[in-house]
Parts: structure tokens; sequence; C-alpha cells
């Protein structure tokens, strides 16, 4: 289909998504947008790009919002994404804090589909035999609609469960519904539920986390903004808690004093108690 | 790595020999498990059997069975087939399948599993 879609049309729905979620798109990319406008159009029954502007401009309504933010966020995942933080996390650092306090505060903070929660849990269950879940108050969110419909579903395809899942763990973790897709237990999703939240425009709870998963997101995100949910998420961590980043990814760019650490070779970012710096 | 596909159907193992020469691994293949039972005693340097369930002669649970008990080969086996029920995958594992693969499947499941059994032989 060949189809005109003009300047000013790309140049709304680019502000329109940067504003909303601090997702980019540079002109140079606008070619990106195009597959979109072209779902949307469909979505919305229009004809043509100019009554699907129209419509935005004109009757601007909750829904539309929640489907172009669904459009344009990338909710690629899969189960224990880069192993090595997983083993970290549930064999060493939830652990120990279980038993120094009692409890653990953790939050993913770009949940997506849930996989990253899920592989905690199975995590936590596996190496710590009899592991008692309800000590570790998991909060998930993600902006996706769609992405928190199916983790909150606790529903995946046969295609979903053999990325980066052990068979062993499917046949223990899941029940395979008639529709062949594989739902994980409700005995270990009782606690979960997963949450809107925007990392740009919401806020976080101030002091709060003793571990942040925060994956593969602020990628997406220009500098001043990056400085700014980073500052945010300091924020919202304890003394002692732990920040978890996607392979890669860093504080470069932002002014946030963080301390890196390795634990069981995964590489994680502790807001290290000062009292605790001064003594050692 | 060179890797042993187990499969009755030419189709099949021609599109999984395809996908492995993409990801830079060479392959061989037995049409059933009484083949593959042939191959690997004339060649068992294999790094990883690709095992069908539903075959003549010899089925995917048939040749684990046997070599369950006669020890033919310490080459990880993952199982590749349509049968996806929890018992299967059970059974599968319990009989010495290192993992299992449904189908349909993509490329990217083949490397997924494989990756994954390479970071379990790394610690053991
Ligand atoms: C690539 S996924 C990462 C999922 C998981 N953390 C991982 O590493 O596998 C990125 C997720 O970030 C979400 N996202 C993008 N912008 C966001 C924002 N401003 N606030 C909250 N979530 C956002 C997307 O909806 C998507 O589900
Ligand atoms: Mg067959």
């Amino acid at each position: 289909m060949s189809m005109e879609i003009k300047k000013e049309i790309y140049d709304f729905f680019a502000k329109f998504v940067y504003d909303k979620t601090g997702i980019f798109y540079p002109e140079k990319d606008y070619y990106r947008l195009d597959s979109r406008i072209t779902t949307l159009m469909g979505h919305f029954q229009c004809e043509t790009p100019d009554e699907l502007f129209n419509l935005y401009v004109t009757k601007r309504n909750k829904d539309m919002e929640v489907v172009l933010i669904d459009l344009c966020t990338n909710n690629e995942t899969y189960f224990f994404r880069d192993n090595k933080p997983f083993d970290a996390l549930t064999k060493t650092i939830i652990p120990q804090k279980v038993a120094q306090n009692g409890y653990v505060n953790l939050w993913s903070a770009a949940s997506s589909t849930g996989q990253e929660v899920l592989s905690i849990v199975m995590g936590l269950l596996e190496n710590n035999p009899g592991f008692d879940l309800s000590k570790v108050k998991i909060t998930a969110t993600d902006i996706s609609q769609r992405a928190l419909k199916k983790a909150n579903s606790f529903t995946y395809s046969s295609l979903d469960v053999q990325r980066g899942l052990p068979a062993m763990l499917l046949v223990k973790y899941f029940d395979q519904l008639p529709d062949g897709q594989w739902q994980f237990k409700s005995e270990f999703s009782k606690h979960l539920r997963y949450e809107t939240l925007n990392l740009l425009t919401d806020n976080f709870k101030p002091n709060f986390y003793d571990v942040i998963c925060c994956r593969n997101v602020l990628i997406y995100q220009n500098k001043e903004n990056k400085q700014m949910i980073m500052q945010k998420l300091f924020d919202s961590i304890r003394s002692d808690g732990f920040l978890l980043m996607g392979s890669g990814e860093s504080l470069i760019g932002t002014d946030i004093t963080l301390t890196q650490s390795s634990v069981d070779g995964a590489m994680f970012f502790v807001k290290e108690n000062q009292t605790w710096k001064k003594a050692a | 790595m060179k890797f042993l596909i187990v499969d009755d159907s030419n189709a099949i193992a021609l599109m999984v020999s395809e996908m492995l020469k993409e990801m830079g691994y060479t392959s061989d293949r037995a049409v059933d498990g009484n083949d593959a039972v042939k191959k690997l005693e004339a060649d068992n340097s294999f790094d990883f059997i690709l095992l069908d369930w539903n075959m003549p002669n010899m089925s995917g649970i048939e040749f684990l069975k046997y070599n369950y008990e006669n020890h033919l080969t310490e080459t990880p086996i993952i199982m590749m087939t349509t049968e996806n029920k929890p018992e299967n995958i059970r059974e599968a594992l319990m009989f010495g399948a290192s993992e299992y693969i449904m189908k349909p499947f993509t490329k990217d499941i083949i490397e997924s599993k494989i990756s994954m059994l390479n970071q379990f032989k790394k610690v053991a």
C-alpha cells in the first residue's frame, strides 16, 4: 500500500509518543512510525493518515493513548535473560536480605510480560528449598497495557516457554491449558500482580526498595530523561539496596553515585550505606 | 559443534540441519532410533543429539530407554517433537533427555536450549 504521511502527522505522533513515554523518534527514524500509523488506522477504522490525525487531534481519549503506547513499546523479554543476575539475586542477595531484615521489597520496573518476575520466583524456590515467597514483596510494573494484560494472565505460548526456560522448570511450575498454552501455577503466582507505572511521568516510592530491576528500558530514553529517571530510582532504593540494569547498561551520562559491585559474577549497582562507608 | 539429528521426516531433518548450518554447526542424520544406535556405535563424538519422538522401528522414547539401560552415549539429548504434554516432557527427562523442544519451534529456540546446556557443561 502506498500511503502519503505528511510531516505534520509524523511530528504529531513522534511528539505524542515522546511526551507520554520518553521514547524518541528522531526525524530520520520517522519511517519506523509508518507501520504503527497503519496499524492505528486499522484499529480506529480510518481510511487515511489524515483521518487518523484528525481523530487524535479532535477526539482524543484514553484508549487512543493506550493503543499507541502498546504499539510503540518493545516488549521483548524472556526467561532468565542473561542468567547470572538471577543466580546472584536468588542465591545470594535476596536470601541474605531476608535473613537480615525478615523480608525484601523488590521492584521489577519494566516487567513487560512478566518473564523477569517469574524467573526470580522460580530461582528463589529452586535455590532455597522451602523458601517462603511471602517474604519477598514484589512490585511489578510496566507502561504497556498489552504487556500487563498478558503478565497478569500468567499465560504463555509454547514459543515463550521455550525461550530461556529449562524444560524441567516448565513442567514443575506451569500447567498446560487445554489450548496448549502454559500458565504459571497459581500457588506460585497468588502474591503477584502487575500494575501500570510510567517511569517517565509517575512518582516512585521513596526509600523503599531493597532491589530494583530496571532492565532494557532506559536504553530508549535520551540523556535528560535517563538522568531524571535514574535520580528517582536512586531515591527509591534503600541504603544497601541493589539496582540491576540490563547487560551493557550503565550509569554513564548520569551523575548518580551508586557503587558498581559484582555478585556471583553479575554486575549490580549498590547504594552504599554512608556510615558503613566511613567506618570501612 | 556437531549434531546428530534423529528424525524420520526428511523435511524436518533438512530444515533443522539448515538451521544448524546457519548457526555455524555441522550435523549428521539418523532416520530412526535403530539408525541412531548404529551411528553412535560407529562414532560417539557428537556434541548434541536432537531426537524426534514418533519414528518407526525405534521411537525417540524407546531410544532414550535403550540408552538409559545400555549407556550408549553421554552426549546431551534434546527431544524435538510435536508431543507436548507435560507427561511426555517428564518421561523424556526421566529417561535422560537434557532438554525438550516442542514443535513448531524457531531457530532462536534451538539456540536458547543449546546455550542453556552449554552453561551447565561449564559449571560441571
Ligand atoms: C524490552 S522490555 C524489557 C523487559 C524486561 N525488563 C527484560 O529486561 O527482559 C522494555 C519494557 O519497558 C516498557 N517501557 C517502555 N517505556 C516505559 C516507560 N516510560 N515507563 C514504564 N515502562 C516502559 C515497555 O512497555 C517494555 O515492556
Ligand atoms: Mg517423526
